[in-house]
């Protein structure tokens, strides 16, 4: 009797269970991480910028590699020194059937610095002196000093109708209320770590986009988001763990994207005349800061292998780096070699430097900001101990290091830097220039590292509005700064997506965004 | 009866005081939740004038103070992640995790309890070994290894249920549960299960022993010799005795899990305010830890008062006093 009814019930659910699943021109993803906020204006952060593209449209977009393409502007040019004129698109309509106009654009820019929150999006609107409507489709942004990057911090500015009201706030936003965009999708549904629904506007002015209905799904446990794709309950995932790549490989209901991202991750070693964690030789502290000598930093470089770290540490899932961005991407120095491997030789440059028997020191890491950054730190300290130097890693959490990180406290460190904006402004001029607070420079310089010469032609690229030759300006201070080691780069992240078998095909973009207007169904 | 209820009240006033200031030195000490949060590409002023808008230059006693202030006027805050108020966020989370927090409890008392009578009444069965060993895993195995091994056997293999998440909601009553639909159903019953293995293989335990020890006792001889049959004996006076020590252990666990299922809220995705609250923690999102804390401690100061109640109504030596 109880079997039965036992039978009966499970196999009701199971009935239950299997029904929902194949419906025409639905795609459910389950993402690692989701939106703070549908208030396109709250927050910097990359997982909020990835899902409200799908509603919203931004001033400037940028392509796979990152590198700058048309958006609601269609065309840009500086027209003096302190000013940007952009050129809108025509017939573009917001989701409630009005008209998109520059004054949107307008409202969009005046509105972030009101409404903004701990990630604070005016950053992107640092440079923006005021803003004219010349009329429907002409903009000019005038700027505080030369901003030549103007456009890539555009990327990300968002544009809201200008009705929205500045009273509006996150509420209204996340009801649905003012969740009112130009994008390809419309907005649903969300609440705070739950479903993103979307669903397609037809009168959007991009490519038509193949769903009807999209799912952002947050599972947030890379184990469950894994089942949840075996079991066929999503049709894609992103970040998933390498072990799990491995196995996918033999596995034939599912197919795997790979691409490399813009992670890298870093090493920073303190060049300051007095090390905030001592350096010792034989258990007693050493006279100055042996990182200061370039010998050093050079012998640090030496004795990483970094064909190892990709393949046995990170399980193929990575790409040797030998400066702070990827290839393609705005400054990437063409110059500069492969990093070489040689235990030998960074034992003589240690000798060199007055170090034959090498010294201990202490080498932090993240170990939970990016797959693979705990393991790589450790697997580094083993790659040192072989050029003769005792290295005590230690991999702590993001909540901890962070701020200990801020305020200095550590000799060495690792981590990981995304170059989000596709150019070497960003990167470079946060972690290598000279700390200078009040031209907003060397913001995440903690390393103490100051090089005129680099500051020099970084500055000169700085203040040059032509694209050409300020690429060639931040060739070359990638090229000083990495020959310099200021930081130490070691490898590129690489990111796998994975779908069920034959049921969509997407291209991976570099940001490691999922855009799902950009997937087609097989 | 009244002095009784006056000194819980206080003593849960004191926790609650006690607890919101640990929570402020500890994130203090931490460090700025700012540094966490903010984008790396952002200037030393956007810093500072974040820094000063959330008050986080003032000294420690005067933030603690503006807290407080604003609790008084009925003001927990607004979540800095969310920037929406900390009470409407946990309340959007938190019938999930009760849903599936009673689910999970039902299932262990209703399996627990029979379980561990029958396995103290016949101690030397082969049934009642079976039921010991089970019990062992129960509280031994790690949940999340038995989460992932329901899921690779339920979801991926058989396909029979999903494998995770919250399913349909419906109106039950006056609120929202996903135990009105059988989609809902389908997919509460492997976390349930999941989450109510510990506590059953702690009630089968507790439960047994007190049988155990329950059968050689006086009364139950007596009881024997009087004619009384064995199930009168095991359901009107045994488990009357055993019920004190088993609504004990169950009351605290009742509260912990409710607090803390996180481990199989992760694994399952399912949408309760546990994942919510690791979350806050790694953000050093403050409002909402400190409000959430808040509610635990009146949470778990309820059950004790409850399980007190339900002890005086059990056993009639017991009286509940003024203030101790």
């Amino acid at each position: 009797m109880l079997k039965s009814t036992l039978r009966s019930g499970i196999a009701a659910i199971a009935l239950f269970a299997a029904a929902p699943t194949a419906m025409a021109q639905e795609l459910m993803i389950g993402l690692r991480a989701g939106p703070d906020s549908i208030d396109p204006h709250w927050s910097t952060l990359g997982s909020q910028a990835e899902a409200l593209r799908h509603v919203f449209d931004t001033l400037v977009d940028v392509d796979e590699k990152l590198q700058l393409k048309p958006g609601l502007a269609v065309s840009w040019e500086p027209i003096d020194d302190t000013t940007w004129e952009f050129k809108m698109r025509e017939g573009v309509k917001f989701h409630d059937g009005t008209d998109f106009t520059a004054e949107d654009v307008k409202f969009s820019i005046e509105r972030i610095p009101q409404v903004t929150g701990p990630m604070p999006m005016t950053l992107y609107t640092k440079y923006v002196d005021s803003v004219e409507v010349v009329d429907d489709l002409t903009l000019r942004v005038s700027t505080k000093g030369m901003a030549p990057s103007l456009p890539n911090d555009f990327t990300r500015l968002f544009v809201v109708p200008s009705e929205t009201g500045m009273e509006a706030g996150n509420e209204e936003f996340n009801s649905g209320e003012k969740a009112i965009g130009t994008g390809p999708f419309t907005f649903v549904s969300w609440e705070p770590k739950g479903d993103l629904v979307v669903e397609k506007f037809d009168g959007y002015w991009g490519e038509e986009v193949a769903w009807d209905k999209v799912t952002r799904r947050e599972i947030p446990d890379d184990a469950a988001r894994v089942a949840a794709l075996k079991s066929g309950q999503v049709d894609l995932i992103n970040y998933v763990p390498a072990t799990d790549y491995l196995s996918m490989q033999n596995d034939d209901s599912v197919e795997t994207f790979v691409s490399d991202s813009v992670y890298i991750l870093n090493i920073a070693p303190v060049v300051k005349d007095e090390e905030p964690q001592p350096i010792k030789v034989d258990g007693k502290e050493v006279e100055g800061n042996p990182l200061q000598d370039l010998r050093v930093r050079k012998a640090l470089d030496l004795a990483i292998n970094r064909d190892v770290l990709v393949n046995v540490v990170l399980e193929g899932l990575g790409t040797p780096a030998n400066q702070l961005m990827p290839e393609g991407f705005f400054g990437y120095s063409d110059k500069l070699p492969k990093r070489e491997y040689n235990v030998e030789k960074a034992k003589e440059l240690l000798a060199e430097a007055g170090y034959p028997d090498g010294f201990e020191m202490d080498f932090t890491c993240t170990n939970n900001r990016v797959p693979g950054d705990a393991v790589v730190c450790e697997a580094l300290a083993q790659m040192w101990s072989r050029a003769g130097l005792k290295v005590n890693a230690q991999a702590l959490n993001g909540t901890v290091f962070f701020p200990a990180a801020q305020r200095e406290e550590y000799t060495m460190t690792m981590s990981a830097w995304g170059t989000l904006t596709g150019e070497a402004a960003y990167t470079y001029g946060a972690l290598v220039h000279t700390k200078d607070p009040e031209k907003g420079f060397g913001n995440f310089n903690r390393a103490g590292y100051s090089n005129p010469e680099f500051d020099k032609v970084f500055q000169e690229g700085a203040q040059t509005l032509d694209a050409e030759a300020r690429r060639e300006l931040y060739e070359e201070a990638s090229y000083i700064a990495m020959e310099d080691r200021a930081l130490i780069p070691t490898v590129i992240l690489q990111s796998v997506w994975a779908a069920q078998a034959d049921k969509l095909d997407f291209t991976p973009r570099i940001d490691q965004e999922t855009r799902a207007y950009a997937i087609t169904p097989e | 009866m009244f002095g009784y209820l006056v000194g819980r009240l206080s003593q849960a006033v004191v926790v609650v005081f006690v607890m919101s200031v640990i929570v402020f030195v500890g994130v203090y000490a931490i460090g700025n939740p700012i540094d966490v949060m903010i984008d790396p590409g952002a200037t030393a002023e956007i810093r500072e004038n974040l820094i000063r808008k959330y008050g986080l230059d003032q000294p420690l006693w005067r933030q603690y103070f503006t807290f407080v202030g604003n609790v008084f006027q009925g003001d927990l805050g607004n979540s800095m992640v969310y920037n929406i108020p900390v009470t409407s966020l946990v309340f959007s989370r938190l019938p999930a995790t009760i849903e599936l927090v009673m689910v999970s409890v039902t299932i262990a008392a209703v399996i627990g309890i029979p379980a561990g009578l029958y396995a103290g009444y016949r101690p030397n069965s082969l049934g009642a070994k079976l039921i010991m060993a089970l019990s062992v895993l129960g509280f031994s195995v790690p949940t999340f290894w038995i989460g992932m091994l329901l899921i690779m056997a339920f979801a991926v293999e058989l396909g029979w249920l999903p494998s995770g998440g919250r399913g349909e909601v419906a109106e039950f009553l006056w609120f929202k549960t996903s135990l009105a639909t059988t989609n809902g159903w389908s997919h509460v019953i492997m976390p349930a299960i999941n989450l109510s293995l510990f506590k059953m293989g702690l009630l089968i335990r507790l439960t047994r022993a007190g049988m155990v020890e329950a059968m050689g006792a006086e009364y139950v001889r007596f009881a024997r010799a009087q004619g009384l049959a064995d199930r009168q004996i095991v359901f009107s006076h045994i488990l009357r005795n055993i019920s004190i020590p088993v609504i004990t252990v169950f009351g605290l666990e009742l509260g912990s899990t409710l607090a803390f299922a996180v481990v199989t809220e992760t694994v399952f995705n399912w949408p309760g305010v546990g994942k919510l609250i690791i979350d806050s923690i790694l953000q050093l999102d403050r409002p909402v830890m400190v409000s959430y804390l808040v509610m635990v401690v009146i949470l778990f100061v309820a059950i004790n008062l409850i399980v007190d109640l339900i002890y005086a109504r059990l056993d009639p030596r017991v009286r509940l006093k003024g203030g101790s």
